[in-house]
């Protein structure tokens, strides 16, 4: 009994490391972020008081913040579209090549854009799109598509959809990479014999690839639809959140809130409300690959 | 079961390890807190009894100006042999994040640079700077300008030692107003009429910039109250965006925006604004004397036809002003277990042979805040300083004149420094020129959230 005892005692320090760690990189700051949330801390003042939820109040009583949020569902939404449109489409495209060598040059060429730090990626853009000097409004002008130097990154409605576009451009490589990989899993046996039973393209494609790879899709959609919507740096960068809020995400409206305005405790709330949104979208999203997984082992 | 001890052992071996690195700073030095008392600038000439270790965060991220202070730097660890200066840098836009950040973490150095006199005052709100009254006793506080020392000076205490000063003036190109036969606009109406006349496919009048990430909105929509005698403070320190004063001035900006300015600096921070104008981009601006290095790193052959003239006034009678004279201040923080060190590593930096060397690194652009300094030969034998001896004039004379925004008759507050961090202005005119929001209605939102912030932040 006794060595029992110690038995489970040494198997607790094992794990120990792992608890701390747990404990210090999760539970402490998101709890930290809750709590603070019912408060009124600021960023630069050590006193503060319980304002119960007269934050979340704030928040969702605020038109930036609900601005904010729309801005974000757009982004995430249309990002993510077509990145897996462009990401699958590459992926099949690169799957269709029967040389080795060439498929690999082809890869590591499209998987280009992924490798960029993304501080690079919005410096790049921001001086490529720029209004007064940049070369992709110039080159347009010169091509005599446009009249005058386009304004990517300060007309209102140009500015979203050019956001988007460099955001898809840096994220489909992910797409294709991953899904190409789930591709070359299919057993080409199940081709050959659809082929025998005189099976179209669409239907192989329907019937056999995609059974095969959604599981991998509602994944990288469920990383995806994270990263996505908590992206900060590449908005951030290029436009800063401007011009009037058109491109003010809500986590760009966090960061405001918490750094510029400094008020940490309406800064927290807005956070656990983005948390709440991320989480209920996340489930939702397992719900659907739990429903798959249990189609597939049926 | 010596196996499992054993490996107990190293788990338990590596976390105190682990919880012993996460733990408080070293003490290195045998002075305490206490020798703060008996520190001061005299004990750091003394030299031989300093010893201890001290963070000093600076915002000279240029080369130069960077080299200048960890050159000083090294020459007092080499006079003082106990004394180790950690040395870490950020950028001005990064500074105010860190040790505000810092607030919460405790990582907070013991010296630093401060962006302007008004962020210090926002450090004296938070209760992290130290009163420089001991060292600014025994150097010579007439040794500095009254109002740099008054705009750092709070219940008696002064917080901040001025280390450079410069000011904001108009810039021009003086070739482009030959061109047309111009003289220099002594008025907010010529400087409007010249800008809109020199902008064509290839060169703008003038540029308006307002990004939330940045301040000069408001230092814009500053230059245009101050001239009018006006403030964007009242006096009891709430924000003044609707005075008729006010309103004119925002018309003013949003109208050269729309007819002299690039489209896309509605956007646009410090740093992208000025690239225009060390560009050739824009025939006029507005800064401080770092646009001589600008234009000369960028586009040196314009850097002939560049000078400084005072800021524009509502009439040509109307008196002379300054709308915005900068201080840079170095602050000693209250947590600093060495203020001894940091007083005399002060004093180090501000002696002639440490000091010329940091204002020649960009030379106009950083004035002398200590007294005497710029009568000095090794001073005024500066090429740059000589060749533009008319942009030092008008530069020197709109220190003199002019305080930090929102100073001006209302003296040092917390309420001038939030006024220019927050982007609230800045999105005011972002709100204006893109949404086509009345200019009353967006100066009047602007107005209660600034007062709203006040209100939170300010004890």
């Amino acid at each position: 009994m006794k060595d029992k005892v110690k038995k489970d005692y040494g198997r607790w320090m094992w794990v120990l490391p792992a608890i701390v760690l747990v404990i210090c990189l999760f539970v402490y700051p998101l709890g930290s972020q809750v709590f603070y949330s019912f408060t009124s801390k600021t960023l630069i003042k050590p006193s503060y008081g319980i304002k119960g939820l007269s934050n979340y109040t704030a928040i969702l009583t605020d038109p930036d913040f609900w601005l904010a949020l729309w801005t974000s569902v757009k982004w995430t939404v249309l990002s993510l579209l077509f990145q897996m449109l462009i990401g699958f489409t590459a992926a099949l495209a690169l799957n269709s090549i029967k040389n080795k060598v060439a498929r690999q040059v082809y890869r590591i060429l499209l998987i280009i854009p992924w490798a960029f730090p993304t501080i690079a990626i919005a410096i790049i853009w921001k001086w490529l799109l720029n209004g007064i000097y940049g070369f992709v409004p110039t080159l347009l002008v010169q091509l005599g598509l446009a009249d005058q130097l386009p304004q990517f990154l300060s007309t209102p409605e140009l500015v979203m959809p050019t956001l988007v576009m460099v955001n898809v451009w840096f994220g489909f490589p992910l797409i294709m990479v991953n899904v190409l990989a789930a591709l070359q899993t299919v057993s080409q046996d199940q081709y050959e014999a659809a082929q025998i039973d005189g099976a179209r393209k669409w239907h192989m494609f329907w019937y056999i690839t995609l059974p095969h790879i959604k599981n991998v899709i509602g994944l990288l959609v469920v990383l995806r639809t994270i990263w996505v919507f908590n992206s900060f740096d590449i908005i951030y960068m290029i436009t800063g959140g401007g011009p009037a809020n058109v491109s003010t995400t809500l986590p760009i409206y966090i960061y405001n809130l918490g750094w510029v305005n400094k008020f940490v405790g309406r800064s927290s709330a807005a956070a656990v409300i983005l948390l709440i949104i991320l989480l209920t979208i996340c489930t939702a999203y397992f719900c659907v690959l739990n429903r798959w997984e249990k189609e597939a082992d049926a | 079961m010596k196996r499992k001890w054993i490996a107990t052992t190293l788990v338990c071996t590596m976390l105190t390890a682990a919880l012993a690195g996460c733990g408080g700073k070293e003490e290195t030095g045998a002075a305490s807190s206490d020798a703060s008392a008996s520190g001061g600038a005299e004990s750091g000439a003394a030299g031989g009894e300093l010893e201890g270790e001290i963070t000093f965060w600076h915002s000279f991220t240029q080369g130069a100006r960077m080299d200048a202070v960890q050159a000083a730097a090294d020459s007092f660890m080499d006079l003082h042999p106990g004394v180790k200066i950690n040395i870490e840098t950020y950028s001005w836009g990064d500074f105010n994040t860190k040790w505000n950040a810092g607030i919460t973490t405790g990582d907070l150095p013991d010296l630093s640079t401060a962006q302007n006199t008004g962020e210090v005052v926002e450090m004296i709100n938070a209760g992290v700077a130290a009163p420089a009254d001991n060292f600014l006793d025994t150097f010579g506080r007439d040794r500095f300008s009254e109002k740099a020392l008054g705009d750092m000076t709070w219940d008696g205490s002064t917080y901040g030692i001025p280390y450079y000063s410069h000011a904001q003036v108009m810039w021009y190109r003086h070739d482009l107003l030959d061109a047309v036969g111009a003289k220099v606009p002594a008025t907010w109406d010529e400087f409007y009429d010249l800008a809109v006349k020199l902008t064509d496919d290839d060169t703008y009048g003038a540029a308006f910039s307002c990004s939330t990430n940045d301040l000069l909105g408001t230092r814009y929509l500053n230059y245009y109250v101050t001239s009018g005698g006006g403030s964007l403070l009242n006096d009891d320190l709430t924000v003044n965006l609707t005075s008729d004063l006010a309103i004119e001035g925002i018309n003013f900006w949003v109208d050269v925006y729309k007819n002299c300015s690039p489209a896309e600096t509605v956007n646009y921070t410090v740093l992208d604004h000025a690239t225009l104008f060390y560009q050739g981009k824009t025939a006029f601006d507005f800064n401080s004397g770092f646009m001589i290095s600008g234009v000369q790193s960028n586009t040196p052959e314009i850097a002939e036809f560049v000078d400084a003239a005072p800021l524009p006034k509502i009439h040509a009678d109307d008196p002379d002003y300054s709308a915005e004279a900068t201080h840079i201040p170095l602050v000693i923080w209250e947590n600093s277990e060495h203020p001894e060190i940091c007083e005399a590593f002060v004093d180090w930096l501000l002696q002639e042979e440490n000091y010329i060397p940091f204002l020649e690194a960009v030379p106009v652009g950083m004035l002398p805040a200590v007294e005497g300094i710029s009568d000095t030969e090794a001073y005024k034998s500066n090429e740059t300083v000589q060749f533009y001896s008319n942009a030092v004039d008008v530069i020197s004379k709109a220190v003199e004149l002019g305080n930090a925004i929102g100073v001006d008759d209302h003296g040092a507050s917390v309420q001038a420094s939030y006024l220019t961090s927050q982007g609230i202005i800045e999105a005011m005119f972002q709100d204006i020129i893109t949404n086509g929001t009345d200019v009353n209605t967006a100066a009047k939102a602007a107005e209660d959230q600034l007062n709203e912030i006040f209100d939170m932040m300010i004890d």
